[in-house]
């Protein structure tokens, strides 16, 4: 009966379409390779490579030290003063620091669905944003990083180090995408967190 | 009993073949008996040797059929059975109820959303899948379920709900508050195999010990020791029965049943019995007992639910009990028992008192066996049969939600694996809102009825969750149960001034030109359409206003000054940001398009309205978030992914001004029917003649689109605000409402100006309001009170800097 039920999973291929963009296939993609714990290393590259085409060298994928490195230290560092707390619903917390320990055991999917479920309680929540957009990067979705910073950012006090940590999540996915003077621009913007005061709020 | 499935049919057809070889056998083996004594001329026969001449022939004859047929019927017990896949059909399932203290959850929703998961009311909720109390304090009990993030473990919870909002949950065991809790989603639908055979894989490690010992003693007493058939069990049944007056026993094995539901039809005749027979004999010479045995439990026809035949005990205990076949107790495990002996005649639900008697025949086969103490066989035979009145797997009722769940999963999967594979498939519905919204639909259009309006007008909803776009309700048609034509996703009306918001945010995403408060003329204009007609739109009530602000003509809904202003900015762009907004299809670049004059679905026109309530953020609609396999393995995740439009100042500025819609335009009536006032931003659409009418509308969590009109596009005289508008408020009277957030993105701010002369101004001058716009587009000019506290503000600047 277990043969049986093997040849189930047999019968059964999702096609995945490649009409859309690249970067929808590969997040199913390497969510499967990860499950299969086979070729993990391959995805990440084959994605950055084509993402960056017209890089010389494939950048290595975002590890969590240079995620420490390059977007929560210097934000943290710079804002000491500037800061702001917003009030966190129980729950949403819970399923934070559910995501914040699957990601430090490298379970970037879980993470990331911890998180997706976070948002289904409370969407408009500039830090569990933020934090799904360092996961995505983390993730070599480089373009989904940007999306949920740039959200962050949006809906965010647009100052002290919340602010900082969503240009400098924005700058390093830019980086890895190839797009210098966006990257640029955004490393800029993460020094204006600290000084301007933000119009419209 | 089972449908003839595919299985069937081939089984007619190979005893068609057999049936053939046996004739070219049986001749074969005549010739080849009688052969070598035909040259000779035969000396008087003796009796003897005649006797012994038919009896040689026979045996030829007999062997000669006997042995090609054994050989067939192996060859088909063992195909079948080894080559057998199951086919099983696809679960799908209702988002998970969410609960946790600060939720906005009503005692109406709380009981719609158990009622949806199969929970049942008891006194203690003691029993997993069961719910207890009321007036605002609940215990539940809920079912362990395997999550995508992992397994959770059943859990008794109290809950307690005042004035809407969940305000306290905790663990009846003692401890400290708990945080988040989920249940287990319902099961809203099944995509069944085309023979319609609705079956749960069990094996046998998952099967209650008694059930196992249970049906042996019931059904075949030496199942562990016979080959197939059971000589001494035939008699024994036939004793029995004569003893007791009735069938109590069947005579069959249990491998002979197995055989007859698998491989046989069901007509009674003796060449039927006898294959029966030899096949249970080739079956339990090839595999063991248990592969036998759990084949059974999973083969045994339990039921018939609508088209679909229940088989095997998993989803026999979900259909009858609503529970899985670990958690039944031992009084149901007697009625599983009791039913394999007639589905129908010991239907539970349709003949109680039979099912009952027969369960506690049952019972008593328990006791005198030994599985069961006297006393418990006396204990468990008073209890009542403990069957949900209804069966608690649905029967699809939710029709239009399950057609976009196929649209959405026809992307990646094909048609047979989604019939046969078992799927475990999770979406985005919530039942509680979609009994609301099929509840306005349905209601609302009695109440439009009974008002004048057509008693045939129909009517669609689609919400969905403003963020992440996943789709919380679809009701395609005035009786939502009902499969056929499902508007909310296929039917392609002319949306009207549904869609002039977008012409007024291409205007705001030029600050340099246009603002809220820019001025255009409402006034005759005259354009020449495609085929060199010329076209001159009117506005609804037939008047021109002359000059009038851009707020003034989108809340008014302005035909003339709109295709001014739309006709300004460019047709081509118009069309473009449609595409941009994810309206897939080609959308004709001539004026009248600037007017709606452009047919969308419902589905469709909530996608270009989600981008804008969600602040510029696109998220393609979703129905269903992930897939697995009948084991719990991820196949597919279709995760929340955002697209950043590009001018999101204009967007947050575009959705102030459809707040005003609501507070001063076209659909002032809604604060009034929706009994509150929360800032809600929407559109009216009505469309020539009164034959569509629309309304789109969002609070801060929820966006829904309502259409209502009649099906052959006759003049349905219908309006925005007197048809769909109030369908909408009916949906959204029963949902919590949270204020559109009117907080402004990076390049857009609110300030202080006076509406009527377009001028600066300050808080406290006459005439003043704070209205957001995009930088740069501002007024310039100040009024003279701001002029005024202007002055004074320098002064007090220059005062304190000129101090010394």
């Amino acid at each position: 009966m277990i043969a049986i039920k093997a040849q189930l999973l047999k019968g059964l291929t999702a096609r995945l379409s490649m009409s859309r963009f690249a970067l929808a296939w590969f997040s199913t993609r390497g969510f499967l390779q990860a499950r299969a714990s086979s070729g993990r290393v391959l995805s990440p590259l084959i994605a950055v490579t084509l993402l960056s085409a017209c890089a010389s060298q494939p950048p290595a994928p975002i590890e969590e030290r240079e995620l420490e490195e390059r977007v929560r230290t210097p934000a943290r560092e710079a804002s000491a003063g500037v800061q702001v707390y917003p009030l966190k619903n129980p729950a949403v917390a819970e399923l934070t620091a559910q995501a914040s320990q699957a990601e430090a055991d490298g379970d970037l999917s879980q993470a990331a669905i911890l998180l997706e479920r976070a948002m289904r309680i409370q969407p408009r929540d500039p830090e569990l944003l933020q934090q799904m957009a360092e996961v995505q990067l983390q993730r070599s979705e480089y373009s989904q990083a940007i999306s949920f910073a740039t959200r962050s950012h949006d809906i965010g006090p647009r100052v002290g180090e919340l602010c900082a940590r969503n240009w400098h999540t924005m700058s390093v996915a830019y980086e890895r995408l190839g797009e210098v003077s966006e990257a640029n621009l955004a490393q800029s913007r993460s020094q204006q967190c600290m000084v301007t005061r933000p119009t419209g709020l | 009993m089972s449908p003839p499935s595919k299985t069937g049919s081939k089984k007619k057809t190979g005893s068609k073949k057999t049936k053939a070889s046996r004739k070219r056998s049986a001749s074969r083996g005549s010739t080849g008996g009688g052969g070598p004594r035909g040259g000779k001329k035969a000396p008087r026969r003796s009796l003897a040797g005649r006797v012994f001449r038919l009896g040689l022939m026979l045996a030829g004859l007999g062997i000669g059929l006997l042995v090609p047929w054994m050989l067939w019927l192996n060859h088909v017990v063992t195909a079948e059975f080894e080559g057998r896949k199951w086919d099983l059909p696809s679960r799908v399932y209702a988002r998970p109820l969410s609960l946790y203290e600060g939720q906005a959850l009503s005692p109406e929703f709380l009981r719609q959303e158990l009622l949806a998961a199969a929970y049942v009311k008891s006194d203690s909720a003691d029993r997993e899948g069961s719910w207890s109390g009321g007036g605002g304090r609940y215990e539940i009990h809920r079912r362990g379920f395997r999550f995508e993030d992992g397994i959770q473990q059943p859990l008794k919870f109290r809950l307690e709900l005042d004035n809407g909002i969940v305000t306290r949950l905790t663990s009846p065991a003692g401890g400290g508050d708990l945080g988040l809790i989920r249940l287990d989603p319902a099961e809203i639908a099944s995509i069944y195999p085309l023979h319609d055979e609705d079956r749960t894989l069990v094996s046998m490690e998952e099967v209650p010990e008694l059930l196992v010992t249970g049906l042996q003693a019931v059904e075949d007493r030496s199942f562990k020791h016979h080959y197939g058939v059971d000589p001494r069990g035939i008699a024994r049944a036939a004793w029995v029965n004569l003893r007791e007056g009735g069938t109590v026993q069947g005579g069959s094995t249990l491998t002979q049943q197995l055989v007859k539901n698998y491989y046989l039809s069901n007509v009674q005749s003796l060449p039927r019995k006898i294959n029966e027979a030899l096949m249970a004999l080739l079956l339990e010479w090839h595999y063991s007992k248990a592969e036998i045995l759990e084949a059974y439990l999973n083969e045994v026809f339990l039921g018939q639910q609508g088209n679909h035949a229940i088989h095997g005990f998993a989803r026999g205990s979900q259909y009858y009990f609503g529970a899985p076949l670990n958690q039944v107790q031992a009084h149901q495990i007697a009625l599983l028992v009791g039913i394999v002996k007639g589905a129908s005649l010991y239907n539970p639900r349709r003949n109680p008192e039979r099912a009952l008697e027969r369960r506690n025949q049952v019972l008593a086969v328990f006791g005198e066996t030994g599985l069961l103490t006297a006393a418990e066989v006396k204990t468990l035979q008073s209890l009542p049969l403990d069957v949900t009145p209804t069966p608690s797997i649905s029967g699809n009722r939710y029709p239009a939600f399950v057609d976009l769940v196929r649209d959405q999963l026809q992307r990646d999967y094909r048609e047979s694996d989604l019939r046969n594979a078992g799927l475990r498939i999770f979406t985005t519905l919530a039942p509680a809102e979609q009994a609301a919204a099929e509840e306005a639909v349905t209601g609302g259009l009695d109440e439009l009825a009974s008002a004048g309006l057509p008693p045939d007008l129909q009517g669609a909803i689609v919400l969905a969750d403003v963020d992440s776009g996943e789709v919380r309700a679809v009701v395609g048609d005035r009786n939502p149960a009902r499969k056929g034509f499902n508007r909310a996703l296929n039917a392609r009306r002319q949306v009207g001034s549904v869609i002039k918001p977008i012409v007024y945010l291409l205007a705001l995403e030029h600050p340099e030109h246009y603002s809220w408060l820019s001025m255009i003329e409402d006034e005759p204009i005259t354009l020449r359409q495609a085929d060199g007609t010329l076209w001159s739109p009117s506005n609804y009530d037939n008047r021109s206003h002359g000059e009038v602000s851009l707020l003034e003509a989108m809340t008014r809904s302005y035909n003339q000054a709109t295709v001014r202003l739309g006709m300004n900015i460019g047709l081509t762009e118009f069309t473009g940001k449609l595409a941009q907004l994810g309206i897939e299809q080609d959308i004709p670049s001539v004026p009248a398009t600037l007017l709606g004059a452009v047919e969308l679905t419902p589905m469709e026109v909530t996608q270009v309205y989600q981008s804008l309530a969600a602040g510029g953020f696109s998220v393609p609609l979703r129905a269903v978030t992930a897939v697995q396999t009948a084991q719990g393995d991820a196949l597919n995740r279709y995760p929340l992914r955002l697209r950043p439009l590009e001018r999101r100042d204009a967007v947050a500025v575009l959705n102030y001004g459809m707040t005003r819609v609501i507070a001063e335009g076209t659909a002032r009536a809604l604060p009034g029917l929706l009994r509150q006032d929360v800032i809600i931003a929407g559109k009216t659409g009505t469309t020539n003649e009164r034959r569509d009418s629309w309304f789109v509308g969002y609070t801060r969590d929820r966006l829904a689109v309502a259409w209502v009109g009649l099906d052959d596009n006759r003049p349905a005289g219908v309006t925005g605000s007197n048809a769909a508008l109030r369908v909408w408020a009916r949906l959204f009277r029963q949902l919590p409402m949270l204020p559109v957030s009117l907080d402004m993105p990076e390049g857009a701010y609110w300030t202080w100006v006076e509406r009527d002369r377009a001028l600066l101004s300050a808080s406290g001058c006459p005439g003043a309001e704070q209205m957001p716009f995009v930088e740069g587009s501002a007024p310039v000019d100040a009024s003279p009170c701001k002029v005024r506290e202007s002055d004074n503000e320098t002064s007090f600047w220059r005062k304190w800097f000129d101090r010394d």
